[in-house]
């Protein structure tokens, strides 16, 4: 699947599940803008005091970036990224909504500027 | 344990680095041709060493530079630092050539080449860190996933460079000026490829041997993959002798030829060329039919096209093979950890695939419009008068035959002639003569260069940074 790292469809929708492209500490890699205790957007997270975690702004769960970097192998050329999603969402944590289009869609996400590719080259 | 030293690792930069490009470039096989070719001497390679003190090698250009004339000016040096490790003989023999042949492969020569050579490639090659990134954990169903999605079939979409030999005002320049552009790849064929022959790591370096083998037609000289391009050269009024079309190749012909060099030569990028092998090979079966039919269409029946269709019937083993028998046993072996380097590969070299293509049909556009911009003299000469831009002029004499080997510039120049006759050259076939009062609009990154006709020519380089701007 491949889709834009910024701009108007800088989010990829599979199976409900969206994913942005994010960059902390300079390194990007596809993020799964859904936290897994109660669904809160994580694209919108900051970075914890340790700076190895992201925040999630709903409850303030803590989650792994080294874990989230993993979760999805993807290569970005310019500014197209192509990813490759699993057939089935993650089964632990919360699930993602029921939604009437199974496959996949694009949308808009902002990111937070902990999140963001721009704001970090600006800094 | 006795006190050991620290160690320093190898770096070369800023003046010193400048210095030892010079030094490696002041080499008299290097200096600037009296002719636009070379004539069966693959030893001479023009460097233009005169500029060389005056380009910076350590700021790494972003891909919106990646065609300007330090670019070029690299993959110049680059290919000859490459092909030093490459055995060339003249056609006709080395009668009267052997100064110049060890010259080129004395060890002097290579060590200076060798020293300079970490520095042009993270120059040439750096862009290639910001344009392609992978991430996440690669699994090798996940690389399965993402080779099948790959679209390496280009199926009988014609790329920019096709159509633009198919649209130009001079199909037949236009295709013989493509030719040129593979002539550094094809004429040495696989020899990048054979850097990863030597050695020993298992059942995939005979895999690759292949591959190699194939290449290198079995051993029977006429069908080596060389042999049949030579011909296709041949066919359509083309020689073939190394490096004959040296200052017709552009920037971007190098970079993709280079690329392979510098894959193979650095083998901690051994995964890399993995994947770039696994595309080029995957990806030539419909661009060589393409181009089979291309060559026929713009030369009629004389052209010899075998080199394209014997690639369509034998890279489609080529493809297979480097999936099946390399890339699979290499990730089994050695772990899911070498995978983003392979794709990293294949995505690399897609871009310089795109860069290569817009550069070619910029190339070919830019030689159809000369009589346009020759035209363009006048008004832009006329804006540049009334103020329109501010741009610094270089006011030159040359005396008859000095000959301004090819380059490019970073911004749209103005040569305007005060007095005699230039030659301006805009490709191979492609030229204007312009005399007094004339001139033309020089295009940013377009390669040329100018001969002189006249016992002298007085002229001026207007660097208008963008010729639109007199106009409007």
């Amino acid at each position: 699947m491949t889709f834009p790292a910024s701009g108007r469809d800088n989010c990829v929708v599979v199976a409900g599940t969206p994913y942005v492209y994010a960059t902390v500490g300079g390194r990007s890699f596809v993020l799964r803008a859904r936290c897994t205790h109660r669904g809160g957007p994580l694209h919108l997270a900051d970075m914890a005091e340790d700076g190895v975690r992201l925040v999630c702004p709903w409850h303030a769960r803590k989650t792994s970036v080294t874990r989230l970097r993993a979760e999805i192998p993807a290569v970005r050329v310019g500014d197209q990224v192509t990813a490759v999603f699993p057939d089935r969402p993650p089964v632990r944590g919360w699930p993602a909504p029921p939604t009437a289009c199974p496959g996949v869609t694009l949308e808009h996400r902002p990111l937070s500027p902990a999140l963001s590719r721009r704001h970090q080259a600006a800094t | 344990m006795s006190h050991v030293p620290t160690h320093v690792p190898f770096e070369l930069s800023g003046a010193e680095l400048r210095d030892a490009v010079v030094q490696y470039a002041t080499a008299p096989i290097y200096h600037d041709n009296l002719d636009w070719l070379n004539h069966d001497n693959p030893y001479r390679r023009q460097l233009r060493p005169q500029v060389l003190p005056h380009l910076d090698y350590d700021k790494v250009p972003g891909r919106e530079n990646i065609l300007d004339y330090t670019s070029l000016a690299v993959q110049r040096l680059l290919t000859s630092i490459y092909e030093a490790d490459l055995v060339f003989f003249p056609k006709s023999g080395l009668n009267g050539r052997e100064e110049d042949f060890r010259a080129f492969y004395n060890p002097g020569n290579r060590a200076l080449g060798e020293r300079i050579r970490p520095a042009l490639e993270r120059y040439a090659f750096g862009f290639l860190d910001d344009e392609v990134e992978t991430s996440g954990k690669w699994t090798a169903e996940s690389l399965d996933a993402y080779l099948d999605s790959l679209d390496t079939s280009g199926g009988e979409e014609p790329s920019l460079s096709e159509r633009a030999i198919r649209n130009s005002s001079d199909p037949r320049r236009a295709a013989r000026m493509w030719l040129v552009q593979f002539a550094p790849d094809f004429l040495s064929e696989a020899s990048p490829m054979m850097r990863n022959v030597l050695g020993y790591y298992g059942p995939a370096q005979s895999e690759w041997f292949k591959v190699v083998i194939d290449e290198y037609g079995y051993g029977v000289h006429d069908t080596k993959h060389s042999t049949l391009f030579e011909r296709t050269l041949e066919s359509v009024g083309l020689e073939s002798d190394l490096h004959r079309y040296w200052q017709y190749y552009l920037n971007s012909s190098l970079l993709l030829n280079n690329y392979f060099h510098y894959l193979g030569k650095n083998h901690e990028l051994f995964f890399r060329y993995v994947g770039a092998l696994y595309y080029t090979e995957s990806s030539l079966v419909d661009f060589c039919r393409r181009a089979d039919r291309l060559l026929r269409d713009v030369f009629g029946e004389t052209v010899d096209t075998t080199y394209f269709t014997e690639h369509v019937h034998i890279d489609q083993h080529h493809g297979r093979m480097a999936r099946e028998k390399i890339i699979k046993p290499l990730v089994e072996a050695h772990g899911e950890g070498i995978i983003p380097e392979i794709v990293r590969g294949i995505e690399e070299y897609r871009v310089l695939l795109d860069v290569s293509d817009f550069d070619f049909s910029e190339q070919i556009a830019w030689m159809d419009a000369q009589p346009e911009l020759k035209k363009l003299h006048d008004p832009v000469l006329r804006g540049m008068r009334q103020g329109k831009v501010d741009a610094p002029v270089a006011h030159l004499v040359e005396p008859r035959g000095e000959l301004s080997n090819t380059h490019c510039h970073e911004g749209d120049e103005l040569c305007h002639i005060v007095s005699g006759t230039m030659r301006f050259e805009s490709g191979l076939g492609s030229s204007l003569t312009l005399r007094a009062g004339e001139g033309v609009v020089i295009k940013r990154n377009r390669l040329h260069g100018a001969n002189i006709e006249s016992d002298e020519c007085v002229y001026e380089i207007h660097s208008v940074g963008d010729y639109r701007k007199c106009l409007s």
